[in-house]
């Protein structure tokens, strides 16, 4: 409107020493709690062999012990649980910084003018990737035999006709193999990560050059990195999580995952704005904006869902053994009670609670909505790999599952703040920053 | 057949033309401080702001919808229950016939409920704003139509003073031309047509 007038004043988030030491102290009593986990379960693993170490005495000379499924690699839970805990939230963390850089890219082409005032928000977030790229790789490289059956095979070098000899894995290792896994995924995450720079630097240069250049080159980049981001992702998703059950295949995983991302991002975005607001920095985010990220969230929570349902629905019906597997192990198993929550966390409560136009322009309801979708998607990721790494026997919620995703957190919240008191919290020379402020859902 | 009377039937309005809709929004803005009602305000293409600046209440479309949502959502869950459990039950794919199939009744049930808020919406949006067939339209003057825009005022609620007032905040806010309507349908004998 031309008659209101909002002058922009330039304004720099302070990493003040009180909110590090917050974000220190939430990472050590995550380490704390995840230590004392570990502890818990190694003596419950040392209990356990002694048990079986008695039955299998005298038991031994009838029958050799049976290998099931999942917890194939050895009765200690262990190494595995930890490493497939580490894979949980080093993905799902990741998810929120590769997310925050998706949706930059995105309002860059799609023109978008609405989002430019939380712009340096998102980017903030995206700051994570090399710190998420290196505590997945450290995942991958030193627990990747103890999460994918397919590497463990691998290892064992089986030819055709020998005992043990799995078709389905033979015929995937040209892509579910060592080297892919080593090479691919830091090579995608990096190929991100260039993106991430190239971007955030163009947008400071903006800032104090000011002109349409660097709007235009942004444009262009992002547009490059949608489309690299779209193929890299999914074979991304394919290696790393979908090949957890590696005789198991389904092609809306994905997307699927992709939702997660896009819905756990927006959540993360909207909460960071929320947390700045609250100290009284970017008082010019209006609840215009607050309002299309709530909409962004409860949009994306209903495509999660559509997404879900189009994978059960498919597999559901036709009834084949080889897809129905993956829904049996956490149906009919004790991970039921979690796949039902899964659902309600990720579908009917935020759809429910983010329905009205005032939940989502009220800070509060964001709060409580997106705290439910951010549990509940580390609960989706959760349910991803857990029953095909250490099988419903084994998996559990523990000291272990709390604390991890809470030193993950502080960690996390460390390196989003720090990367947001680098630059000023208003994108002041973007084109479309006026609109921004201005910006009006209407009615 | 039916025919509702619109707003401006049997009135006396007061009415002002502008062509630029800011010059429209200071206007009601500044009238509204006076205390001077405004009755109503016809514009060619939507303008924003402009409810708010009239100190219009939010639509409850939106209730509407849940409302019709949820009676589609009622309406899927029996047809899907009646027609596969009770009524004939039938075995797809060797699927129980009971509670279990409950996923595969999702999209018949969704589709209801999208088709119900979509037909309930559109049909409570056309009776709302008295689009029925052979409903005149509230045209004060047919400029309305194409590029100015018209704030009107019931002048029978208005003193001489109040007229004058009037006159003066629409003078200053740039108006082309203010005009007098007594109950007299435009398209028919309006003198500015």
């Amino acid at each position: 409107m031309g008659h209101h007038h909002i002058e922009i004043k330039q304004e720099k988030f302070e990493f003040t020493s009180r909110s590090k030491m917050l974000s220190i102290i939430l990472l050590a009593v995550g380490i704390i709690l995840s230590v004392i986990g570990v502890y818990q379960i190694k003596a419950n693993d040392s209990k356990v062999a002694t048990e079986t170490t008695t039955v299998h005495a005298e038991a031994s000379h009838e029958t050799a012990a049976p290998v099931a499924h999942g917890g194939e690699h050895s009765e200690q839970l262990l190494p595995t649980r930890f490493w497939a805990n580490m894979l949980v939230n080093s993905y799902y963390f990741l998810l929120f910084a590769v997310g925050a850089l998706f949706f930059v890219a995105l309002n860059y082409v799609a023109n978008a003018g609405w989002a430019v005032m939380v712009k340096r928000v998102a980017e903030g977030i995206s700051a994570y990737i090399p710190i998420g790229l290196i505590l997945l790789f450290i995942t991958l490289y030193f627990g990747g035999t103890q999460l994918y059956h397919w590497l463990h095979y691998e290892h064992e070098g089986l030819k055709e006709g020998m005992e043990g000899y799995d078709k389905i894995l033979a015929g995937k290792s040209p892509f579910l193999n060592t080297k892919f896994l080593f090479l691919g995924v830091p090579l995608f995450i990096l190929i991100w990560y260039c993106f991430r720079i190239i971007l955030r630097r163009l947008s400071i240069k903006e800032d104090s050059e000011g002109g349409l250049t660097f709007f235009r080159r942004s444009t262009r980049f992002s547009a490059a990195f949608l489309v690299i981001f779209g193929f890299s992702f999914s074979m991304l998703v394919w290696l790393m999580i979908m090949s957890v059950d590696a005789h198991w295949y389904s092609t809306i995983y994905t997307i699927n995952n992709f939702a997660v991302m896009f819905v756990t991002a927006v959540t993360v975005i909207c909460f960071f704005t929320i947390y700045l607001k609250s100290k009284g920095y970017m008082e010019l985010v209006s609840s215009e904006i607050m309002h299309d990220l709530g909409k962004f969230m409860f949009a994306f929570c209903i495509f999660w869902a559509y997404t879900w349902l189009a994978q059960y629905l498919l597999i559901w019906y036709a009834n084949i053994h080889e897809e129905v597997v993956y829904f049996q192990v956490r149906l009919h198993s004790s991970f039921r009670p979690l796949f039902f929550t899964n659902l309600f966390m990720n579908f009917f409560i935020p759809f429910l609670l983010l329905m009205m136009r005032n939940a989502k322009r009220n800070p509060k309801s964001l709060l409580v909505a997106g705290s439910i979708i951010l549990v509940g998607h580390w609960l989706d990721i959760y349910l991803m790999i857990m029953p095909g790494t250490l099988g419903s026997a084994s998996a559990g919620l523990g000291l272990l599952e709390l604390g991890m995703p809470m030193a993950f957190a502080g960690l996390f919240i460390y390196v989003v703040k720090y990367s947001l008191s680098k630059a000023n919290l208003y994108a002041i020379n973007h084109p479309y920053i006026m609109e921004s402020a201005t910006y009006d859902v209407g009615p | 057949m039916f025919c509702f009377s619109t707003s401006i039937n049997k009135r006396n309005l007061i009415y002002g033309v502008f062509d630029d809709d800011s010059n429209l929004i200071n206007t009601v803005e500044e009238v509204r401080e006076k205390g001077i009602e405004v009755f109503d305000c016809y514009t060619p293409f939507p303008v924003h702001h402009l409810d708010t600046a009239m100190g219009i209440n939010r639509t409850r479309l939106t209730i509407a919808a849940f409302l019709c949502g949820t009676t589609g959502f009622c309406l899927g869950l029996l047809l899907q229950f009646y027609t596969m459990i009770f009524d004939w039950p039938m075995n797809i794919g060797g699927k129980p016939s009971d509670y279990h199939m409950l996923p595969s009744m999702v999209p018949v049930v969704f589709e209801c409920t999208v088709l119900c808020t979509a037909y309930g919406l559109a049909f409570l949006f056309f009776f709302r704003n008295k689009m029925g067939h052979g409903v005149r339209p509230d045209i004060l003057d047919l400029r309305q139509t194409d590029d100015h825009l018209l704030i009107a005022f019931d002048s029978d609620t208005m003193d001489q003073a109040t007229k004058t007032e009037l006159n003066a905040i629409l003078t200053k806010n740039g108006v082309l031309s203010i005009h007098e309507y007594s109950g007299q349908y435009a398209i028919e004998g309006g003198a500015h047509a």
